[in-house]
């Protein structure tokens, strides 16, 4: 079996508010293999781009990483010095940031900034730079690059900017690409190309790539392994396929369910998880999907649930899982998904 | 006293225009004598309580469009009428006063929420403005519209980078509420979201839609999306209209090729199909806006274009192809033809 070339091991990053420490991440692990395209999704606000970040050792004040390993190649990321860091960051591991402002600035010319990005790690020499950039930005996909340089960032589309942190993710051909909602706002042709321009640098230079996304369309179509978070926590992981056509945590099946079908009909409501998303400050006990969750079991408000093997290479945390939901509380025939609303075992048990 | 004595009727008013738009033009200056001719020479109309989706390639001009309908920045030229009103007349207060009714929800959740206000005060920031509210009857507002966007009530003493993208997206639409507009531009209001709290938020602006009769233009480009939550579906590419239709026909039966190769594109959320299938590309670079391609503006990368001849020489004007369905192509009775290369 390879070695991973990232491996990150019970992962907690923290907010110190004066509200409560809020947890973030809490207790994250997970391997990425020379290569691998991994795709994470889950409920916004669930943890992922603080796991990217904590990767990256970028996490916003007041935020920490409490406890936790990430090794890259084999060395450990947390116990590296803030100036080993900065060399590593951008061009072995390099991140397409879901937040604009961490990688734009709104007052340098945008051309200017990719180039900088660039020259930082002199893997490319000072005279190619420039021409690098135009043709890092062509094949984005912006027209015009030549002149586009010279823009500053407002001066470009929403899909523009996108693309533009994207050439410089790719500027100096990472090892290991975090891409943060890399596409939300690209057209479905654009977002086509620069699809496959992640899987020609994955074939062709054997990147491995962590995509963190809400398009599941793009995990489809890209992601070979796929890891569900929900709370903090990674609640289901395994093969692309087996996810999608068996999903074995009940949040993971309501959150595929919730797709909007394109032959849908206009005056057809929209599916969705009844109940609000958890507060990060005082998780609920047991389960922390148990508020929300259809299939829901007296253990599950008590009892914290580990990921355990339910198929081919996938592991899921829960206690019930859906082979039993689907066997014995007629998962298939369930419209509503709302709290313990499944024919369960015991769905009896009382509400909080 | 231009300040408008008569309101829309409401009888009868599914199809009454509420926005009219006429021969709008949008073009930044860029450098002497060139110019990025962002929006130019678009027509069409927001019909009262309906849903109008607006899709695009990346860079065609639909979030200037719907800056310039909310009047948040001004036309180079043309008009937008509200009911009656023409707001690219309206200066000051008179329109301050209009602008009330038409809000937008922004593309960017980092960039477009005030990170030194809290929470709280960014949704309650238009009903200071207008002086509504105050007091207690202020913060019960606050608390409800959080809980109607799917956010924790007590959030609102909190600051935008305490929030994740999705969070923030959530307190964008909050805040577009606040004043009970009649039109809400929805420039990617979703896009951030997971698709069960983007269900929820859809059903959430359909129950408003519903219940305050509100207008909608719906940008976005998940058209699964669009396709759900829409009446009509307006197309643009580079700067121009080049199809509108009722969202189940244009869906079916596409009149003009850019709105089929889009529709070809969309990701299909099954392993098994969408690692195997084989996308229309769009052959050829994408122009620019600064310098676009003569005749018909898709030219340069249509299937079924005429070139040299009529589609290079000639803009094809946006006509009437089946009822309340126009598009702007000279061949559109070929479109149907088009097919992606061999499975
Ligand atoms: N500065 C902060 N102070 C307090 N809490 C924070 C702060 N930054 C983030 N959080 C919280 O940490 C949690 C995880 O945030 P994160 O950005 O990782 O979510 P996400 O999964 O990327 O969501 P999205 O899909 O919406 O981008 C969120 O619940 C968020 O409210
Ligand atoms: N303030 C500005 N100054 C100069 N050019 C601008 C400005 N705002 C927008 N543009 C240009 O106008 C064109 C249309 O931009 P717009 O933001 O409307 O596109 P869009 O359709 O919303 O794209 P996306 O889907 O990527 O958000 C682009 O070429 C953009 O660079
Ligand atoms: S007018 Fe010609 S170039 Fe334009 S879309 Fe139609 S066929 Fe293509
Ligand atoms: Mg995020
Ligand atoms: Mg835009």
């Amino acid at each position: 079996m390879a070695t991973p070339i990232l491996s990150v091991r019970d992962l907690h990053t923290q907010f110190f508010t004066d509200d409560g420490v809020v947890q973030a991440v809490d207790g994250v692990s997970f391997d990425l293999f020379p290569g691998e395209t991994l795709g994470i999704v889950g409920e916004s606000g669930c943890g992922k781009s603080m796991t990217a970040l904590s990767i990256m050792r970028l996490v916003p004040e007041p935020g920490r990483i409490t406890t936790g390993e990430v090794r890259f190649r084999g060395e450990d990321l947390l116990k590296k010095s803030p100036e080993e860091m900065r060399e590593i960051r951008g061009r072995d591991i390099a991140m397409i940031f879901q937040d604009p402002q961490s990688s734009l600035n709104p007052v340098l010319q945008t051309g200017y900034q990719v180039e900088e990005a660039m020259l930082v790690h002199d893997k490319v020499p000072k005279e190619k730079a420039a021409e690098r950039t135009i043709a890092l930005l062509k094949q984005v996909r912006i027209p015009a690059a030549e002149r586009r340089v010279k823009d500053f960032p407002h001066q470009l589309s929403g899909g523009m900017r996108q693309r533009a942190m994207i050439a410089m993710g790719l500027s100096n051909t990472p090892a290991l690409l975090i891409a943060d909602e890399p596409t939300t706002a690209l057209d479905v042709t654009v977002q086509a190309q620069i699809l496959e321009l992640l899987e020609d640098l994955n074939r062709e230079i054997d990147t491995s790539i962590v995509m963190i996304t809400h398009n599941l369309g793009v995990v489809a179509g890209l992601c070979t392994r796929v890891i569900v978070m929900y709370a903090g926590r990674i609640v289901e992981e395994g093969p692309v396929e087996r996810i999608f056509d068996n999903p074995q945590h009940p949040y993971t099946w309501a959150l595929l369910r919730s797709i909007p079908r394109i032959d849908a009909s206009r005056h057809e409501r929209l599916r969705s998880i009844e109940g609000l998303p958890p507060d990060l400050i005082r998780p609920p006990r047991g389960c922390r999907f148990h508020p929300r969750c259809p299939f829901r079991v007296e253990r599950c408000f008590t009892d914290d649930p580990v990921l355990e093997d339910v198929g081919p290479e996938q592991r899921a945390a829960c206690w019930v899982t859906m082979k039993r939901a689907y066997e014995e509380m007629g998962a298939r025939e369930l419209v509503d998904v709302s709290p313990g609303s499944a024919s369960g075992v015991h769905s009896a048990a009382k509400d909080g | 006293m231009a300040e408008p004595a008569r309101r829309l009727e409401p009888a009868g008013t599914a199809a009454e225009p509420l926005v009219r738009v006429e021969n709008l033009v949008k073009h930044f200056g860029a450098g002497l004598l060139t110019s990025v001719k962002a929006v130019d020479g678009v027509s069409f109309e927001i019909r009262e309580g309906e849903t109008l989706g607006l899709v695009g390639e990346s860079g065609c001009g639909k979030s200037t469009l719907g800056r310039l309908i909310t009047q948040l920045i001004p036309a180079t030229s043309g008009t937008v009428s509200f009911g009656d009103v023409e707001l690219t007349k309206l200066r000051g207060e008179k329109l301050r006063q209009q602008r009330r009714q038409l809000q937008m929800i922004f593309q960017d959740p980092y960039g477009s929420l005030d990170p030194r206000m809290t929470v709280g005060d960014i949704i309650a920031e238009p009903l200071d403005n207008y002086g509504i509210v105050r007091g207690r009857a202020r913060a019960t507002r606050i608390q409800e519209l959080l809980r109607v966007v799917g956010l924790n009530p007590y959030f609102n003493n909190r600051y935008p980078h305490e929030f994740s993208g999705g969070q923030r997206q959530r307190i964008g639409i909050a805040r577009a509420l606040a004043l009970n507009p009649r039109l809400i531009v929805c420039d990617e209001a979703i896009s951030a979201l997971d698709v069960s709290i983007q269900a929820q938020v859809i059903n959430l602006l359909e129950d408003l839609q519903r219940e305050f009769e509100l207008t909608y233009l719906f940008i976005a480009h998940d058209l699964s999306v669009v396709r759900h939550i829409s009446d009509r579906v307006m197309v643009m590419y580079l700067g121009k209209i080049v199809e509108i239709a009722d969202s189940a026909e244009i869906y079916e039966s596409p009149k003009h090729p850019y709105t089929k190769a889009l529709l070809s594109a969309i990701p299909v959320p099954d392993p098994k199909i969408q690692r195997n299938r084989r996308l229309v590309e769009l052959s050829g670079e994408i122009p620019s806006p600064i310098n676009p391609p003569s005749g018909c503006r898709f030219h340069t990368r249509c299937p079924i274009a005429r070139v040299p001849g009529i589609c290079a020489d000639t803009e094809p004007p946006l006509e009437m192809k089946a009822p309340d369905h126009v598009a702007a192509c000279h061949f559109s009775d070929e479109v149907a033809l088009v097919t992606a290369p061999a499975e």
